[in-house]
């Protein structure tokens, strides 16, 4: 999960916790920090080189922003097979566009509503880690 | 007139002409006679001579001629020895010859001063003929209203027309002999020797000219220049006709600078729509973040603590949650108002009928448990942005919907008008709670609201949304209501 809010964070986390998946997730808080995430380096140079089985990504955040990010993964050999689901506040027409251009896999715009962000989060982790087979060279649950 | 004597001489009928050869020769025989009775013999030769003289004078030629015969004969027979007979003594001979020679002579001599005159005057005629026709051309030229002046290759006015006058305020006499660019202060874009230099090659020459006028204010004219070339092809005048243009060339600036008003001001426009953007699209991200916590802490806080948490307490809670869910919607509502005003509009023929089945579908949630006569009638193809015009529609039937709650058998209608001739007419009709017509100027601002937050939910900004999109469409909103009787929304929009 790239997310710069640590409140955000805690409440997905806390969403996800309720169907015991909270601690499969990594979570990295900016852009720059999921690409070094992604490609072993920096704080990352000792993880063995398995991909995510599925990237929650913001769009806005420090450094690098969400978008960059997306656009790096699906243009990288190794990573573009990696599912992406954009988790974001924003309703814009503009990013969503932006995002299925850049050939993301899922857009979920996070409702106010906690009921409804815990039922989105949910939902999203249960296709995604559970349901969803991921593609070879993801780590495995 | 000496012209209409010599007209008449010129006409006299012949038998006038020669009854004056005639007549003169008999007085001069009468006057002869006379003289002769008082021994003054030597005069009467110059007298006949003078008969002769005035009759080819006046007469022409051919009397002259018979004057002269007569003359001779008259003076042969009574006053040369012998009296009464044609026949001359020796003696007078000489004198006969010179009176013959001398009359020959004179009447030579009236002949050519006739022709001389004759040619004279009609010279003179076919002058009056050309200085009438003339007169005639420049009067004309004194009708337009162009200005025309005619100058000498140094520049010096010869010709100055009304319309000159009426340009620069100059009259001919103050105009003509001065040198026309000192009179008119010519200031010209184009160096002069270049203008000069086009005139000599291609005969003409046009464009803007800056002068000044007799009261000292500025002209712009569009300038023609002519050439006229005299007999040996030797360039020997200019004329100039312009025309003011001063307050067309205002305009043309006063344009240009509106124009260059607007530009700026588009471009400011747009920086202020880019800096809304990014504001709006903050507001979109940062706003609703906070929200979300808020509302997921207290839902956190509920779970965690419901078992210690008295009933009043667990109000609290729930009111907190249902502030922030609506301070969410409020949020999202401003936010797609907002993005009316900045998305392009995408034109297109659209089937209202299919769209308010889409629009209907839409509202369909808010209908469920209730009963209502949908009365949709014919509708007319539109042209519109699709997805704006469904926004339109769901908003109006959502309104209809939720202001007939209160009714046991809410009837909702969709109709059209024709209109006039260029324009639609759509209008959604219900049976509901209405509104006083005295508010109605309310209905469509944003965030105006006509019933209590208990009664009927809603953010407030439904019409207004209705309202801008209709009037990106060119036409406009409006509504009748009566409290408790229900209302009507009409919207118009130009014809395909």
């Amino acid at each position: 999960m790239v997310e710069d809010d640590p409140k955000d964070v805690e409440l997905t986390l806390t969403a996800l916790e309720e169907y015991n998946l909270a601690n499969e997730v990594v979570v990295v808080g900016d852009g720059e920090e999921a690409l070094d995430y992604l490609n072993c380096r920096g704080a990352y140079a000792t993880r063995t080189g398995e991909n995510p089985a599925v990237m929650l990504l913001d769009l806005k955040l420090p450094k690098v922003d969400g978008l960059e990010v997306l656009q790096q993964v699906k243009s990288d050999e190794k990573f573009r097979l990696i599912p992406v689901v954009v988790l974001t506040s924003s309703r814009e027409e503009k990013d969503m566009v932006a995002s299925y251009k850049l050939g993301v896999n899922g857009y979920v715009v996070k409702p106010v509503n906690f009921h409804e962000f815990v039922n989105a989060i949910r939902e999203l982790g249960v296709f995604w880690a559970i349901i969803n087979e991921p593609p070879p060279g993801s780590m495995k649950k | 007139m000496a012209r209409s004597d010599s007209f008449a001489t010129k006409t006299l009928p012949a038998i006038l002409r020669y009854g004056l050869a005639v007549g003169s020769v008999a007085i001069a025989f009468a006057t002869g006679l006379l003289l002769s009775r008082y021994n003054f013999r030597g005069l009467i030769d110059p007298l006949f001579l003078f008969a002769i003289a005035i009759t080819c004078w006046y007469a022409g030629l051919g009397p002259a001629i018979l004057a002269l015969v007569f003359s001779f004969l008259t003076f042969d027979y009574f006053f040369t020895e012998p009296a009464y007979s044609l026949y001359i003594t020796t003696n007078d001979i000489p004198r006969v010859v010179i009176f013959v020679l001398f009359a020959s002579l004179v009447t030579r001599f009236a002949a050519v001063r006739r022709r001389v005159e004759r040619d004279l005057l009609q010279s003179r005629d076919e002058l009056e003929k050309e200085v009438a026709e003339r007169t005639q051309q420049a009067s004309l030229l004194n009708l337009t209203h162009d200005s025309i002046f005619v100058r000498d290759m140094d520049n010096v006015i010869a010709y100055w027309n009304r319309g000159a006058q009426e340009l620069y305020g100059f009259t001919p006499e103050e105009a003509i002999g001065k040198r026309s660019s000192e009179l008119l202060h010519t200031i010209s874009a184009v160096p002069v020797d270049d203008i000069r230099a086009e005139l000599l090659r291609a005969g003409r020459w046009e464009g803007e000219l800056k002068r000044t006028k007799a009261d000292g204010t500025e002209v712009v004219v569009a300038s023609r220049w002519s050439l006229r070339r005299g007999d040996q092809n030797q360039p020997s005048a200019i004329l100039e006709t312009n025309n003011n243009i001063t307050e067309r060339r205002r305009r043309e600036d006063e344009i240009r600078g509106l124009n260059r008003e607007l530009a700026t001001r588009s471009t400011e426009l747009e920086a202020k729509n880019k800096e809304l953007e990014a504001f709006a699209y903050s507001i979109s991200h940062d706003l609703r973040a906070p929200l979300r916590h808020m509302s997921g802490y207290a839902d956190l806080l509920q779970k965690k603590a419901s078992a210690v948490l008295d009933e009043k307490s667990q109000r609290y809670m729930l009111m907190i949650q249902e502030s922030a869910k609506r301070m969410g919607d409020l949020i999202d509502d401003l936010l797609a108002f907002s993005r009316i005003g900045r998305t392009e509009t995408q034109k297109t023929l659209v089937n209202l009928e299919q769209l308010v089945k889409e629009a209907l579908s839409e509202v369909r949630q808010e209908t469920n448990g209730r009963n209502i006569v949908w009365n949709i009638g014919p509708l007319p193809n539109f042209y519109g942005d699709r997805s704006m015009l469904r926004l339109v529609f769901v908003n109006l039937l959502s309104n209809a919907v939720k202001f007939t709650r209160t009714r046991s058998e809410a009837k909702i209608e969709v109709g059209w008008d024709d209109g006039n001739q260029d324009e639609v007419v759509v209008f959604v009709r219900d049976n509901g709670v209405g509104f006083d017509m005295k508010y109605v100027n309310k209905l469509f601002g944003v965030f105006q609201r006509l019933h209590p937050a208990q009664a009927f939910e809603g953010t407030g900004i439904g019409l207004a949304t209705v309202q801008r999109i209709v009037q990106r469409h060119g036409g406009k909103v409006w509504a009748e209501g009566t409290v408790d009787q229900g209302a009507t929304f009409y919207f118009s929009a130009p014809k395909p």
